[in-house]
């Protein structure tokens, strides 16, 4: 594709990770990268170490082998304690679901990131406030997640992911649960503020219509990464 | 049946670790709940006077056997919270695992026999080994015990299995109602129902009644209405947990409101969202804290006036009598707190245990563990610190009703002692909820962030 | 838009009012903006034939100052034509013609990399599709935009679909083509 575009270091690069969850090998050898403000696909049949592959690359998994570079730094090798510091400042975290803790309104979930950094609970909540508005949720901060449809508590989770303004998000099937609609305003959501803020995107999804939101595809089959093309 | 019972024991073989901790602990509350049953009706099959080899003559006399029957029976209030504690281990899955059964098309009674089957099974279990152990004991120490005491203990035995399935048959009623509200997930915070309120009273009437006998007329320095005095307690713990209630449900909202770090914020959310969780779990811990506060209070003011009545050579019997009666008390207070504690730890660890797939997110989303500890150990110390302050309060009032009352020997003081008791219990609370805490470290895993 | 009669598109975009064959093509191309745009020339013969048929007549002509161009109308019984076309529904797919298939059988009979088409045609279908979500998503894209690439999007997916399944099962399809 157009490796020729954008800046020439890669922001994340993860060379030949092998992970194994017991005796099943998640990863075998996997190698990505990942440019500055970049909107990357991760696709693969359920089972090809889609998550694994984001879980070695956000840094919340060490792989058995292989690098991960964010930066200049290899996360593979960053303590615990330093990994989670970058997890809450530099990078921002989407699953499917349960991202959100359900007791906390909305509002208060995507001010988390914030108090988690020391800041003052009522600035927290305004600028948490004004993420809930760009993402279309700001009616919905003082419900909780369970009070709210699964697109608007995406859109509150994307909001708790972008508030701290984070160089990557990592979202793993961010439309998961949702349907077509919702899943549409979601991505839509995701896409249009991370290209205006230049923030470089992860996207883990097994479907194309999502994945066609990205700038670039990386597949996988077999925790390796699968040609795209035409062997050259 | 044998149907039923075939699809009990498949379901509790091919379920998960946890549900066999369930099984396991169900089966040690019901060998505790058996034990001190059989040693109760051992005892009170005894009539008359009775020279005992051991326990320096404290059962010899009928009454006081009956002072110690009685004590064994309040025993089992802490060892039904251990087993109400334990019940819910793994409950959740079980409750969406029998939904799904009535989903399925089981009708209410199979869902309700199943259910039942399980937990009797355990329960015969526990009783089965403690009826093992007490056999053989009650023989050597009793030559040939009477037909009463045999058919008492069979009795005991066989309740016992036949209690617990009922009551988790009972306790299965929402699940049998509405099996698509289960599988759904929908949870609703439950207040204290009519059971409790009526219970509450009729305990407080019965404390009342108690109180206007005229029973205080007796001599006896070991009779001022062990009745009256155990009756007001079950009514201050009662007291105790409606407060709980109401108390975590404005510590909630107040903190909630106000919270300015993350670890409060989310404690006192949980706590507004179901603050007759906490209400629930503790109540058995306010319990032993209003009889442990005052029994300490009591135990020094009647330890005072007995040494300054064998001073006067005023004592009935030996000083010992006295003193092992008191040490068999504190003994089974400390035996309940173990329990109670037991408890609370089963509590807290299940607790997280249902949630550790979201625990799991929020570190994975940078949430640092230490803030995510301090959130579930601030969930346990919140709410229980005012409703322990009353708990305490109220067992200080009762060691200082008893002070007031004995002061024929000895100078009227307040046993101010007793005020170390709710502290300590506090104290106990906390390690209790924190020996949850690396257990955390294993929730928060990325295998569970797994789909499953 | 396969299938569709460029006739009754016609047809309906002169149901608002008289109008020109440039035009006409104009506000085809604007209408549908993800269809195959329209050849002036095949505006012009379709209409001829509405004229030949009796569904449109010719309204007159006009200048404005360039070229003389010919206006046409809609009689009544382009207008009955129309509506009945509308309401009939869309055949669903009655003969599926698919030359993807037709290349991955013809590819294993003639001993050609099956798999490596596949590939290059989902790389192909994938880049078509980022495309139609970047015109979709584009601030300030009107719905009937946004409406005709999901059309296609989706249309898209399903071939990806029957795609990766497919790619998944060639070594039982290669065996029982072979075998035949």
């Amino acid at each position: 594709m157009s490796n020729t575009e954008g800046s020439t270091v890669p922001l994340l690069a993860a060379r030949d990770l092998v992970k194994a969850h017991g005796r099943t090998e998640a990863l075998h050898g996997a190698s990505v990268e990942l440019r500055e403000g970049e909107i990357l696909a991760v696709t693969g049949a359920s089972g090809s170490g889609k998550s694994t592959l984001l879980h070695c690359l956000a840094g919340i998994v060490r792989p058995d082998t292989g690098s991960v570079t964010y930066a200049g730094e290899r996360l593979d090798r960053l303590p615990e304690k330093r990994l989670s510091e970058l997890r809450r400042t530099e990078f921002g975290v989407v699953f499917q679901f349960g991202q959100l803790i359900p007791e906390l309104t909305a509002l208060d979930n995507a001010a988390l990131p914030l108090l988690l950094a020391g800041v003052r609970r009522q600035e927290a909540r305004e600028r948490a406030g004004e993420w809930l508005e760009r993402f279309g949720v700001r009616g919905q901060g003082e419900l909780r997640p369970g009070e709210m449809s699964g697109g608007q508590a995406q859109r509150a989770a994307l909001a708790r992911a972008l508030v701290t303004g984070p160089k990557v998000v990592f979202a793993d099937e961010p439309t998961g649960a949702l349907d077509s609609l919702a899943s549409e305003q979601v991505m839509t959501a995701l896409t249009h503020t991370a290209r205006e803020s230049g923030t470089a995107v992860l996207l883990i999804t097994h479907d194309a219509q999502v994945a066609a939101y990205a700038d670039r595809e990386v597949r996988l089959a077999d925790g390796t990464v699968a040609p795209l093309e035409v062997a050259a | 049946m044998r149907a039923d019972l075939r699809l009990a024991w498949q379901l509790t073989r091919g379920s998960d670790r946890r549900e066999w901790w369930r099984v396991g602990l169900t089966a040690v509350g019901a060998a505790l709940a058996t034990g001190l049953a059989l040693a109760g009706v051992a005892l009170a099959s005894l009539d008359g006077y009775v020279a005992m080899p051991f326990a320096d003559g404290l059962l010899d006399d009928p009454r006081q056997r009956a002072g110690v029957v009685f004590s064994l029976a309040l025993l089992l209030i802490p060892v039904l919270g251990f087993l109400g504690q334990t019940a819910r281990i793994g409950a959740v899955h079980r409750d969406r695992r029998l939904a799904a059964l009535r989903l399925a098309g089981a009708t209410p009674w199979q869902v309700r026999r199943i259910a039942g089957l399980e937990a009797g099974l355990a329960c015969l279990l526990g009783s089965a080994l403690a009826t093992a152990v007490a056999v053989p004991v009650l023989l050597s120490l009793w030559t040939s015990p009477t037909a009463l005491a045999w058919a008492g203990m069979a009795l005991v035995a066989l309740a016992v299995p036949a209690l617990g399935a009922a009551t988790a048959a009972l306790a299965l009623r929402r699940v049998v109602a509405s099996p698509l509200g289960w599988v759904r997930r929908v949870r609703a915070a439950r207040r204290p129902g009519w059971a409790f309120l009526t219970a509450a009273l009729l305990l407080a009437a019965s404390a009342g009644l108690a109180l206007l006998t005229p029973l205080f007329d007796r001599p006896h320095v070991l009779s001022p209405v062990p009745l009256a005095v155990l009756a007001l307690t079950l009514v201050v713990g009662a007291a105790a947990v409606l407060l709980t209630g109401w108390s975590s449900g404005l510590l909630g909202r107040t903190l909630a409101a106000r919270a300015q770090r993350p670890a409060l914020l989310i404690a006192a959310e949980r706590l507004r969202d179901d603050p007759w969780a906490a209400a629930r779990t503790h109540a058995a811990v306010l319990l032993v804290t209003v009889i442990g506060t005052g029994f300490v209070g009591v135990r020094q003011v009647l330890l005072a006036e007995l040494h300054a009545m064998s001073r006067v050579d005023h004592l009935g019997m030996d000083m010992e009598f006295y003193t092992t009666g008191l040490d068999l008390t504190a003994a089974a207070i400390l035996v309940a707190l173990g329990l109670v504690l037991s408890a609370l730890a089963v509590g807290t660890a299940e607790s997280l245990a249902t949630r550790r797939r979201g625990l799991a997110a929020q570190h994975a989303a940078g949430v640092p563990r230490g803030v995510l500890a301090r959130a579930l150990f601030l969930e346990t110390a919140l709410p229980l610190a005012p409703a322990v302050a009353v708990a305490g309060a109220g067992g200080m009032a009762i060691g200082a009703w008893y002070a007031s009352l004995t002061r024929e020997y000895v100078v009227h003081v307040v046993p101010y002692v007793s005020l170390l008791a709710p502290l300590a219990v506090y104290a106990c609370c906390l390690l209790a909820a924190a020996t949850s805490l690396p257990l955390l470290h294993r929730s928060v895993r990325p295998a569970e962030l797994r789909y499953a | 838009m396969i299938g569709m009669s460029t006739r009754h598109i016609l047809l309906g975009l002169l149901a608002t009012g008289p109008s020109h064959g440039y035009d006409l093509k104009r506000r085809h191309d604007e209408r549908f903006p993800q269809a195959r745009p329209l050849a002036y020339g095949q505006v012009y013969t379709t209409l001829q034939r509405l004229v030949r048929d009796g569904l449109a007549e010719v309204d007159g002509t006009d200048s404005d100052g360039g070229p003389e161009r010919t206006t046409y109308r809609s009689t009544e019984d382009g207008a009955r034509e129309l509506a009945e076309w509308a309401g009939q529904i869309a055949p669903p797919a009655p003969f599926v013609t698919n030359e993807i298939f037709a290349k991955v059988v013809v590819s294993i009979l003639s001993g050609g990399d099956a798999e490596a088409y596949l590939r290059a045609q989902r790389a192909a279908h994938m880049a078509r599709m980022r495309e139609l979500t970047a015109v979709k998503t584009a601030r300030g894209t009107d719905l009937a935009t946004v409406l005709s690439a999901d059309y296609a999007l989706n249309h898209l997916d399903a071939d990806l679909r029957w795609m990766t399944t497919t790619a998944a099962r060639l070594t039982t399809l290669t065996a029982e083509v072979d075998a035949g």
